[in-house]
C-alpha cells in the first residue's frame, strides 16, 4: 500500500501540471475500465463454480432476490466498486484535488481490509445458512424436539466465526472473543470425545472383529456369561441369541473377556 | 344413468373406511372431510395421512395390492375384522379409476403384510431379496431360466442348520444386499447350486449352503422341487423368510413359517 501513495508523487515530478491532470483523467478512465472487467470476471467465475446453485435457498440469497439481485450480483458489485474507489482515489491524488496527507490516502490503504471483511461475511452468511440446511436435512429422520437446536447451534458458531475473521481485519482487538471461541471448541471436542468414548471403544473392537472374523455368524460362542449363536456382528456390537433371547453386546466387552468357540 | 348412479351409491353406502390407493392431494383433501376411516396405501405417504399402510413393492394386479392394503390395514387395527371396506384405486392406469367393496373378512389372510413388516429381517433387506430374485427371474443368467433360494433373517440359526457344499464365496466379505454390486454378484453366484443365507441387517453370510431342516410335515404345493421344499422346511424350523425363484415356472415364491405367502410372476412385476 506504501506504493499506492508515492506514486502520485512520482507521476507529478515526471509529468507537467497539465500533463498530471491528463494522467490523472487516463487512470481513472483505465480504473472505470478495470472495474467493468472486475465485474464480469467475478461473475463468470462465480458462475461457473455453480455458486448460483449453491446458494440456492438460504435466506441470504432470498433477502437478495427480494432487493432485485444475487448473491453473485452483490459480490461482483463489491469487487468492481473496490476497483472504482481505488482508481478515483489515486487520481485525486494525482491531480493533486485533495489533501495527499488527508483522510482519502489512509482510506485508500484501508480499503482491501474493508473489502475482505465485507466479503468475510457474505461467506460467513452463506455458510452458515447453507450448514444449517444441510444439517436438518441429515437430522429429519430424528423427531426429537431438542434435534433442532443443533442446526442453529451449527449456524451462529459459523456466523461467529465470520464475524471474527471481520473484526480481525479491520483490527479490531478480538483477543476476548478468540478465547471465547477456543473456549468453546475446547468444550466441543472435549465433551464429544467424552460423549463418543464407549462407541469409539466398541468401534475400534468392531473393527477388528470384522476384519480378523474370529467368529462369525451361525457360530456357537460364549462372551462373558453369555452363551449363544452369532445372528450379527457389526461396528458397535455383536448380537448373540440363545433361547429366544438375543443379547447385544458392545464390542469392546467381546475384546475385553475374550471369546470362547463352542465345538461340540 | 340414474341407475348407474344408484349401483354406485349402494356399493359405497354403509361403509366403515375408504382406502385410497396412491391418491392425489386433493382426492385424499376432500374425503378427509368425511366421517368414515380413511386409509392411505401406496409406496409412500405422500399426502400426510395418519392412517397410512406402506407398500413395499409394488404390486400390478389390483387384487394383491387391495390384499395387502386390508392386511396391513388389520394389524395396525385401522380397521376391524368384519369392516365392509371400499377401495378406491387405479386400475390398468395410473389414476384413481376403480371402486371395489370388500368385505375384511372375505378372504382368508395370506400373511403378505406379515412377511414384510413382521419379518425377523429389516423390511428394506426383505423387499431388496424380493427385487433381486424378481430381476433374475427377469433376465435369467445369460439368457437361461435360472432358479435361486434366499434365505433371509434368523442367520445364526440357519448356519448351524446348514451345511457348506463349498468354499463361501462371501466369507471375510462385507457385502449388504442393496449395495449396487450386489445385483451382479449375486447374478453370476446363482448358476452355484445350494442357498444364499441373508441376515437380519443385511449381510450376505453365505452362498453355497445345503440346507438340514427336517422337512417333515411341511405342506407346499404338489408340483413344485427340492429347492422349495428345502425353502419352506428351513422356515419352519427357524425364524427366517424364504425367497424362492422356481427354475421350471419362473414364479417367485415367499415362504413363512413353513407356509407359502407370496406367488409373483417376476415378468408381470
Amino acid at each position: 500500500m506504501q506504493s499506492i501513495s508515492e506514486w502520485p508523487d512520482v507521476v507529478r515530478t515526471l509529468f507537467s501540471p497539465q500533463g498530471t491532470f491528463v494522467v490523472s483523467l487516463a487512470v481513472l478512465s483505465l480504473g472505470l475500465l478495470a472495474g467493468f472487467l472486475v465485474w464480469r470476471t467475478a461473475r463468470q467465475f462465480m458462475e461457473e463454480l455453480g455458486v448460483p446453485e449453491t446458494v440456492e435457498g438460504t435466506p441470504f440469497e432470498r433477502t437478495a432476490r427480494s432487493l432485485g439481485t444475487s448473491t453473485v450480483g452483490i459480490v461482483s458489485n463489491l469487487a468492481a466498486l473496490f476497483v472504482y474507489i481505488i482508481a478515483i482515489t489515486i487520481a485525486l491524488n494525482i491531480a493533486q484535488l485533495v489533501q495527499p496527507e488527508a483522510y482519502w490516502t489512509r482510506f485508500t490503504a484501508f480499503l482491501p481490509d474493508l473489502f475482505i471483511a465485507v466479503f468475510a461475511i457474505i461467506i460467513g452468511l452463506i455458510a452458515g445458512d447453507k450448514a444449517k440446511l444441510v444439517v436438518s436435512e441429515r437430522l429429519r429422520s430424528v423427531k426429537l424436539p431438542e434435534a433442532t437446536v443443533v442446526p442453529e447451534i451449527v449456524k451462529y458458531s459459523i456466523f461467529y466465526l465470520a464475524v471474527l475473521i471481520a473484526l480481525g481485519q479491520l483490527g479490531v482487538a478480538t483477543m476476548a472473543l478468540l478465547i471465547l471461541l477456543a473456549a468453546y471448541a475446547f468444550g466441543l471436542v472435549f465433551l464429544t470425545g467424552l460423549a463418543l468414548k464407549d462407541l469409539l471403544a466398541a468401534a475400534a473392537a468392531g473393527l477388528y472383529l470384522l476384519l480378523a472374523e474370529p467368529y462369525s455368524i451361525g457360530d456357537e460362542v460364549v462372551i462373558g456369561d453369555q452363551r449363544g449363536i452369532v445372528q450379527e456382528v457389526d461396528m458397535f456390537v455383536t448380537h448373540v441369541e440363545s433361547d429366544g433371547r438375543e443379547h447385544i453386546i458392545p464390542n469392546q466387552q467381546v475384546m475385553r473377556s475374550g471369546i470362547v468357540r463352542v465345538r461340540e | 344413468m340414474n341407475e348407474l348412479r344408484d349401483l354406485l351409491d349402494g356399493l359405497v353406502a354403509d361403509i366403515d373406511a375408504v382406502f385410497l390407493f396412491s391418491p392425489s392431494m386433493s382426492d385424499y383433501e376432500a374425503l378427509e372431510e368425511s366421517e368414515c376411516t380413511v386409509v392411505v396405501v401406496g409406496p409412500e405417504n405422500s399426502v400426510d395421512a395418519a392412517e397410512f399402510v406402506e407398500l413395499p413393492i409394488d404390486f400390478t394386479d389390483l387384487e394383491g395390492r387391495i390384499r395387502f392394503g386390508i392386511e396391513g390395514a388389520l394389524e395396525q387395527e385401522l380397521v376391524e375384522e368384519g369392516d365392509e371396506v371400499v377401495c378406491v384405486s387405479g386400475f390398468m392406469t395410473g389414476t384413481a379409476n376403480a371402486v371395489a367393496r370388500i368385505q375384511t373378512n372375505d378372504f382368508s389372510p395370506s400373511g403378505v403384510y406379515d412377511l414384510f413388516v413382521n419379518s425377523r429381517a429389516e423390511p428394506g433387506v426383505v423387499r431388496d431379496i424380493f427385487e433381486v430374485a424378481v430381476e433374475l427371474g427377469k433376465k435369467g443368467q445369460k439368457g437361461k431360466p435360472v432358479g435361486a433360494l434366499f434365505v433371509v433373517g434368523d442367520a445364526g440359526k440357519v448356519m448351524s442348520k446348514s451345511r457348506p457344499l463349498s468354499y463361501n464365496p462371501f466369507e471375510k466379505s462385507h457385502v449388504h444386499v442393496g449395495d449396487p454390486i450386489v445385483n451382479v454378484m449375486l447374478k453370476e453366484f446363482s448358476r452355484l447350486d445350494g442357498a444364499f443365507v441373508i441376515s437380519d441387517a443385511g449381510k450376505i453370510v453365505s452362498a453355497y449352503r445345503y440346507l438340514e431342516p427336517s422337512a417333515e410335515g411341511v405342506d407346499i404345493p404338489k408340483g413344485l422341487g427340492a429347492r422349495h421344499m428345502a425353502g419352506g422346511a428351513i422356515t419352519r424350523d427357524t425364524n427366517a423368510t424364504a425367497i424362492v425363484l422356481s427354475e421350471s415356472d419362473g414364479l417367485v415364491r415367499a415362504f413363512k413359517g413353513g407356509e407359502l405367502v407370496l406367488e409373483i410372476d417376476p415378468e408381470e412385476y
